[in-house]
C-alpha cells in the first residue's frame, strides 16, 4: 500500500511490519514520534509488544540489551545526547552480540545546542562495534528497518544495527511510501531467537574476561562486522526480489558509467546529489555518485573497485571530527591509498547543524574540485563549504 | 544444588557472598540476575569458570533495573512465567550511580526485585566513600573522616510506594529470607536492602562479618523491618539494644569518630528507634 509517510512515520510501519516485541525508548527531538505511533499501535492491539517507558537514554538500551539477552525482538529510537548519552551501552550490546535495532534520527550534538541535521551522532560512535547504515528517504528508512532484523538476527553477524536518517529533512518530512504486505515480510523476516539468559539453560554472560580471552572475543565481533556487508548484499537482494525495491549492499553507484569525477556522501545528501549529478551530466560533466550506504562496516573493497580509474573524487561529509576533518573523506582516502593511480580525493565538511545543501551547492563544490584539478592543486586535507 | 557455589573468588569471610548464598535458599533456580558493577559481578566468574547455576549478567553500573526491566518485559511477551527477575547491586550500584535506573524501574513498578548488598564503601574499586557510608568513617578518600551523613536508601524507596520493602542483614538469615520470599511472591516492584559488612572496608577481622552484622541490629543502628502499603512492622526487635559505641569502637574504620560523633549517633539511633517501634507494630502485614 502507498502511504505519505514522514521518515519516522516509516521508522514505526517497519518496527511493526518487523513485529518488535520490547520497545524502550526515552523521548527526543525529533525522533520521539516514533515511539509515539508504536505505543498508539500496541494500544489498538496491531502490535504485541511490551513498550518499557524508561527514565533515561541510557537506561533505553539498557533495557533493550535485557530483553535481547531474554530473546525478544528489540527497538530503541535516539539520536545526538540521547546516543551519546548511551555510549557505554553500545559498546556492550555489540560486545554481547545482541540483534538490537536503533534507529538513529541523526541530529547535531551540543555545544551549541542544535535539534537540526548532522551525521556528528552517528560518526561519534564509529568505533562502537554497531553496524551502521545510512538512509537517503523515508522509502530506504522503512526498507532498511526492516532489512535491519534479518541482518543483526543472521547467525553469521549477530551484531545490533543502526538505521539513520535525518532530523526533520527526512524525519518530519513527508513522501510517498510503498508500505508491504504484512505476509510478505513474516515470510522474509522469521524471527531467529537465541535467549541468552534462560532459566532452563544457566549460563554467565561477561564475567571477568583476561588477557587469554579478551583479544579472541575482539576478534571474532570484527569479523563478523566485516563479513556483514557480503550478508547486507544478499538480505538487500532478497528484499528486492520480494518487494521490487534493492537499495544495493554497502555502497551503490549512481552514473558511474564513464564518469571521471565523483561525488561520494551518505544520507539525504545522497538524493541531493542524485539531483546533482543529472544536471552535471546534463551540463556535460562527467559527474558520477558513489552513495555509501554503510558507514561501518566500512565497504573498503567495494569503494576501491567503484572508484578505480576515476580521476577526482570529492567527498561531502555532514560531520566534522574536530582536529581532524570528515569522517567519511578519511576512510575513503585509507580506502584508496596504495592502490594503483588512486584519483585524489577532495573532502567538503557541509550542511553542518541543519545548513541546507541544495544541488545547486553540491554543483558549486564539484565546481571547486574541478578547479583545482586544473590548477594541479593538490587536495587540502579538507575544507568548510557554506560558511556564513 | 547450591545455585551460588563454593569456589568462587570473593574474599574469607566475604559479606557479599554470604548474602547472595542466603539469598538464593528462598529464590530458587528459576531466577534470573543481573549485577553491575561490584565486587558481587566479578567474584562469582573469571574467564571461562563461574560459580553460579542460574543465568547470570554482569551488566554495566549504571542501569542494573533497567537490564531487569527489559529481562521481565521479553518474558512477558515470551509467555515465560513462573521466573524471578533480579537486579542485585552494591550500594554504589544503587544509592549512587545506580539511583537514577533504580528510581524509574521503582515508578513503573517493574514486576522485579532489587536487592542492595550495602558494605556502606566503595569496595570493588579499594574502599572509597559513597552515598551510604556513615558519617565520620575513614576511607582512602576521607582520611579525616566522612564529613557528612549516609542516604537512608529504605526510606528514599519506600517514597517510591514499592510493592514490598524490607531491609535486612546477613547476621539475621531466616529474616532475610523470609522476606525475599514473600518478595518474590508479590507482582511489582520490591525493595530489599541488606547490610552486608566487608571485614576489609570496615576493618574487622575476616570472621567477625556476621558479628558485626548482628551488633548493627543489637545497637539499632540497623533496624530490620518490612512494610507494604505505607505500612511498617519490624521483624526483628533486640531484646536489649547495645550501646552504638560497641559496635562503633570494634570498626577500625571508625578511628577517626569522636567522643562528640558517638554521642550525637547514640541520640539519633534513640529517636529513630522510639519513633519506628511507636509507628510500627509488630502484627503480620498482610
Amino acid at each position: 500500500m502507498r502511504e505519505l509517510l514522514n521518515g519516522n512515520e516509516a521508522a514505526a510501519e517497519a518496527a511493526r511490519l518487523a513485529r518488535i516485541e520490547v520497545l524502550a525508548s526515552y523521548p527526543i527531538t525529533p525522533a520521539a514520534p516514533v515511539m509515539e505511533r508504536l505505543t498508539g499501535f500496541i494500544a489498538q492491539g496491531t502490535l504485541k509488544a511490551r513498550f518499557i517507558r524508561v527514565e533515561s537514554d541510557h537506561s533505553a538500551l539498557a533495557a533493550a540489551a535485557g530483553a535481547a539477552l531474554a530473546g525478544g525482538r528489540t527497538l530503541v529510537v535516539t539520536n545526538s545526547q540521547g546516543i551519546a548519552y548511551m555510549s557505554e551501552v553500545l559498546y556492550h550490546v555489540s560486545g554481547l552480540r545482541l540483534p538490537v535495532v536503533m534507529a538513529v534520527v541523526n541530529r547535531a550534538l551540543a555545544a551549541p545546542h542544535s535539534r537540526f541535521p548532522d551525521h556528528g551522532d552517528a560518526v561519534a560512535q564509529e568505533a562502537c562495534g554497531w553496524i551502521q547504515l545510512f538512509c537517503e528517504n523515508n522509502q530506504e528508512v522503512l526498507d532498511t528497518v526492516i532489512q535491519a532484523y534479518r541482518l543483526a538476527e543472521d547467525d553469521r553477524v549477530r551484531l545490533p544495527v543502526m538505521v539513520n536518517y535525518e532530523s526533520y529533512i527526512q524525519s518530519h518530512t513527508r513522501e510517498v511510501v510503498e508500505v508491504p504486505e504484512e505476509e510478505i515480510i513474516d515470510g522474509f523476516l522469521p524471527l531467529n531467537r537465541r535467549a541468552a539468559l534462560d532459566v532452563d539453560n544457566p549460563r554467565a554472560i561477561n564475567v571477568v574476561t583476561g588477557p587469554d580471552l579478551y583479544m579472541d572475543y575482539k576478534y571474532r565481533q570484527d569479523a563478523a562486522l566485516r563479513g556483514a556487508a557480503k550478508v547486507l548484499a544478499e538480505v538487500s537482494g532478497e528484499y528486492g526480489r520480494l518487494t521490487g525495491r534493492n537499495w544495493g549492499g554497502p555502497v551503490e553507484g549512481y552514473r558511474l558509467q564513464e564518469a571521471g569525477h565523483v561525488l561520494v556522501t551518505m544520507g539525504s545528501l545522497v538524493s541531493t546529489c542524485r539531483e546533482a549529478v543529472d544536471q552535471l551530466r546534463a551540463a556535460g560533466e562527467p559527474a558520477g555518485l558513489l552513495k555509501i550506504r554503510a558507514f561501518r562496516p566500512f565497504p573498503v573493497e567495494e569503494v576501491r573497485e567503484y572508484l578505480k580509474g576515476v580521476k577526482t573524487v570529492t567527498v561531502l561529509d555532514k560531520n566534522i571530527v574536530y582536529g581532524s576533518g570528515g569522517a567519511l573523506a578519511r576512510e575513503v582516502r585509507a580506502a584508496l591509498y596504495g592502490e594503483p593511480e588512486a584519483p585524489p580525493v577532495f573532502s567538503y565538511i557541509a550542511g553542518l547543524g541543519g545548513r541546507d545543501v541544495t544541488s545547486a551547492d553540491v554543483c558549486k563544490i564539484f565546481g571547486l574540485t574541478q578547479e583545482k584539478r586544473r590548477a594541479g592543486a593538490k587536495p587540502p586535507a579538507f575544507e568548510w563549504y557554506g560558511l556564513e | 544444588m547450591d545455585l551460588f557455589t563454593g569456589g568462587h573468588s570473593g574474599c574469607r569471610g566475604c559479606g557479599a557472598a554470604i548474602a547472595m548464598r542466603q539469598a538464593m535458599q528462598a529464590l530458587g533456580p528459576r531466577t534470573i540476575m543481573v549485577i553491575p558493577a561490584s565486587c558481587m559481578a566479578t567474584i562469582g566468574g573469571s574467564g571461562l569458570k563461574t560459580a553460579w547455576n542460574i543465568p547470570f549478567y554482569h551488566s554495566l553500573f549504571a542501569c542494573a533495573p533497567a537490564v531487569a526491566s527489559g529481562v521481565r518485559a521479553a518474558l512477558e511477551i515470551r509467555g515465560i512465567e513462573g521466573v524471578k527477575v533480579v537486579s542485585w547491586a552494591g550500594d554504589a550500584g544503587t544509592a549512587d550511580i545506580g539511583f537514577q535506573a533504580l528510581s524509574g524501574a521503582a515508578e513503573r513498578n517493574e514486576d522485579i526485585i532489587h536487592v542492595c548488598y550495602d558494605n556502606e564503601t566503595y569496595m570493588n574499586t579499594g574502599g572509597q566513600a559513597g552515598g551510604t557510608t556513615p558519617l565520620s568513617a575513614w576511607t582512602p578518600d576521607t582520611p579525616a573522616g566522612k564529613p557528612t551523613k549516609p542516604k537512608d536508601m529504605p526510606a528514599l524507596m519506600a517514597a517510591h510506594r514499592p510493592e514490598y520493602l524490607a531491609t535486612a542483614s546477613i547476621a539475621y538469615p531466616r529474616d532475610f529470607i523470609e522476606k525475599l520470599k514473600r518478595a518474590a511472591e508479590v507482582k511489582g516492584f520490591c525493595y530489599l536492602h541488606v547490610l552486608a559488612p566487608c571485614h576489609r572496608g570496615w576493618g574487622i577481622r575476616e570472621e567477625e562479618t556476621v558479628e558485626m552484622a548482628r551488633l548493627a541490629v543489637e545497637c539499632g543502628l540497623w533496624i530490620l523491618y518490612e512494610e507494604r502499603q505505607g505500612r511498617q512492622r519490624l521483624t526483628v526487635v533486640p531484646e536489649k539494644r547495645l550501646p552504638v559505641r560497641e559496635y562503633i569502637l570494634r570498626q577500625q574504620r571508625f578511628r577517626e569518630c569522636r567522643e562528640e560523633d558517638i554521642e550525637a549517633l547514640q541520640a539519633e539511633v534513640d529517636q529513630r528507634w522510639q519513633r519506628m517501634a511507636a509507628g510500627a507494630g509488630g502484627e503480620e502485614l498482610g
